[in-house]
């Protein structure tokens, strides 16, 4: 028998990556620092906002919209930002506690580690993204007409590019301290840009121009027109995917194993 | 209990030498190599070890690296024979673990070369990693992993594992099987480092510090472990500051000090070739270290109660009875002893770490 034909190395290298995500969807129930904000944070803002839009229905700032229109985007940007930035929580704690390293003595590489975290934290942001359309429009009566093309070309590019924000973060900070420094102010002004206290739709000027071309801006501006059957502007996917590329491109560069 | 190391494994990696089988096959070969090493006192340089003529399991030429000025590993040159449990000692910040760091592939040599049953730790890391298990000075697993999940995780990295059930019954750990990794005590970290870095089923393990914070119990039963490695035929490079561990455990000790490899050789040869003697005395009258240190041989003091020990070379009794005699201090209690590795490293790594006139001599 030799253990290394083609097809018994896929077979391992799968098994391998189960036995991951098998171990990091544990841990992240019990340590949910993605789970808690990513989910918690969306669907409180959910029930807050469908609340404040059943007081004051109708159209916001002229767009058409109501509150709870505006808001189902933006509260879908905030869950993948919650959850991007729990990356560094434990990653960089993995990396400074030498788990990372202890890994990279095994035939497994590290980064099948990150790999597994990412497709939970996906998960997690699969799940956000249903309770708040579902949430949105079955409870609070959100209009949504969803296209289901440019949701998924939105939703991935947005995903894509905060989550590689978050790895930006967890490439460059050294230690946890660090991680929860940067992690707390980048969350906050992301908080800012998405809208969560201002709707770009409902101011002009250039504050309306910085959030639409922000990380979290652009990607509330691309899921806002999905989720309205209406084709998101290029600029505004170019957007994105010019910030994935440029995000991707540095954490790629800057990543440390240990 | 079936012990850990009845498993059977045919692990027959392509262009790798087949693992040895059982205890007695490695009883018949290893041992006396091991002996005729000990009955040798020429392999005491540091480059004599080729000779003993088993297949080495790692080999180091030249191995040098630099960290900013500092050269934690200079000129150095071994090999490991397979089935043998060498022993890397030498004082804190010596370059032990940067050279098993080098053998396992975690860092790469500024030059020099290394060879692990033929491969390269460097162009062959991955097929290396399927043999080699490796037990790090210091690292945590995530705080809420459990023992259990770190080792069934660990197991299912490797082609052919051991059964982590096995793996957590031999370490005595399974009691603590459900508990996460913040909840355990040092010795249980310890322990379960241990047991990540076997679970593998490795022909070599590298285990840096291996009983640093372990009771004296626990240590014991860790020696006892790798005792049973050794049956099985499983090579193992041990870094240690222990010097007691390298004398239990080590068929071969290399001793390193700044960066340097300063011997090679038994454990028993090393203390018997370093020349150092040990004498315990009760003085009539108090005598000064200075006084001591002028007695011709004398290196180290050490004072408890009225007690004075004296460590040193050359006939030491006999110099120190005459020198304190012509000062009218008569010495009674008196035990003379020859020295042990722990002496002869206190020795070694002292001329070593003075001018580079002595480290030539050494």
């Amino acid at each position: 028998m030799t253990p290394s034909t083609a097809g018994e190395r896929s077979h391992r290298s799968l098994a391998q990556l189960l036995a991951l995500l098998k171990v990091q969807a544990k841990l992240n129930l019990r340590e949910p620092y993605a789970l808690g904000p990513g989910v918690g944070i969306p669907v409180i803002l959910l029930v807050v906002f469908g609340f404040i839009s059943k007081q004051v229905p109708g159209n916001v700032g002229n767009s058409g919209l109501t509150v709870i229109d505006l808001y189902v985007p933006t509260l879908m940007v905030i869950s993948v930002i919650a959850i991007a930035i729990s990356l560094p929580a434990t990653l960089v704690r993995d990396r400074e506690t030498g788990w990372l390293r202890r890994i990279s003595t095994t035939p497994v590489h590290p980064s099948r580690l990150l790999g597994a975290q990412l497709i939970v934290d996906l998960v997690l942001a699969a799940v956000a993204v249903v309770i708040i359309i579902v949430g949105g429009t079955v409870i609070f009566g959100a209009h949504l007409q969803v296209s289901i093309p440019f949701f998924i070309l939105s939703s991935v590019l947005a995903i894509a590019e905060i989550f590689s924000l978050g790895l930006v973060v967890v490439a460059l900070v050294r230690t946890q301290i660090q991680g929860q420094l940067v992690g707390g102010v980048l969350f906050f002004a992301l908080l800012f840009l998405s809208g969560l206290w201002v709707q770009p739709a409902q101011i002009s000027g250039p504050l309306q121009t910085v959030m639409w071309y922000s990380p979290s801006g652009a990607a509330v501006r691309a899921l806002l027109y999905s989720v309205f059957n209406t084709r998101p502007p290029v600029t505004t996917l170019l957007t994105l995917a010019g910030y994935t590329l440029v995000f991707a491109f540095v954490a790629i560069r800057y990543f440390r194993w240990e | 209990m079936r012990p850990l190391w009845d498993t059977p494994s045919a692990v027959t990696e392509p262009g790798l030498p087949k693992r040895r089988g059982s205890f007695a096959a490695r009883g018949q070969t290893a041992l006396p190599s091991v002996l005729q090493s000990a009955g040798n006192p020429s392999t005491g340089s540091p480059s004599a070890d080729s000779s003993l003529g088993e297949r080495s399991a790692v080999t180091i030429k030249n191995l040098v690296k630099r960290y900013g000025g500092v050269l934690a590993a200079d000129d150095v040159s071994f090999s490991i024979q397979e089935g043998e449990i060498f022993g890397i000692i030498g004082p804190n910040g010596a370059g032990k673990t940067t050279t098993v760091e080098c053998i396992s592939g975690l860092r790469v040599p500024d030059s020099g070369s290394i060879s692990v049953f033929g491969l390269s730790p460097q162009r062959d890391r991955y097929r290396i990693r399927e043999f080699v298990g490796v037990q790090l000075q210091e690292s945590a697993l995530p705080p809420r992993l459990r023992v259990g999940e770190a080792l069934e995780l660990f197991a299912s990295f490797y082609a052919h594992p051991l059964d982590p059930q096995e793996v957590l019954q031999t370490l005595s750990i399974k009691n603590i099987e459900l508990t996460a990794f913040k909840n355990l005590s040092g010795g249980e970290k310890q322990r379960v480092s241990i047991a990540l870095a076997l679970v593998g089923n490795p022909k070599i393990a590298i285990l840096d510090e291996l009983t640093t914070g372990l009771d004296p119990e626990a240590r014991r039963a860790t020696w006892a472990l790798i005792e049973r490695m050794r049956e099985r035929g499983v090579t193992v490079i041990l870094v240690t500051h222990f010097m007691d561990e390298a004398e239990t455990l080590c068929d071969r000790v290399a001793l390193i000090n700044r960066g340097r490899l300063i011997t090679l050789d038994t454990p028993e040869a090393i203390a018997a070739e370093a020349g150092v003697n040990r004498v315990r005395f009760v003085p009539s009258q108090p005598v000064d270290d200075e006084t001591l240190y002028a007695v011709q041989g004398v290196q180290v003091i050490e004072r408890k109660d009225r007690y004075v020990t004296v460590t040193g070379t050359g006939d030491l009794a006999a110099s120190l009875i005459n020198a304190l005699a012509t000062m009218g201090v008569q010495v009674s209690e008196l035990e003379a002893r020859g020295g042990n590795l722990d002496d002869a490293f206190i020795r070694l790594t002292r001329e070593t770490t003075s001018t580079e006139r002595e480290r030539v001599q050494a």
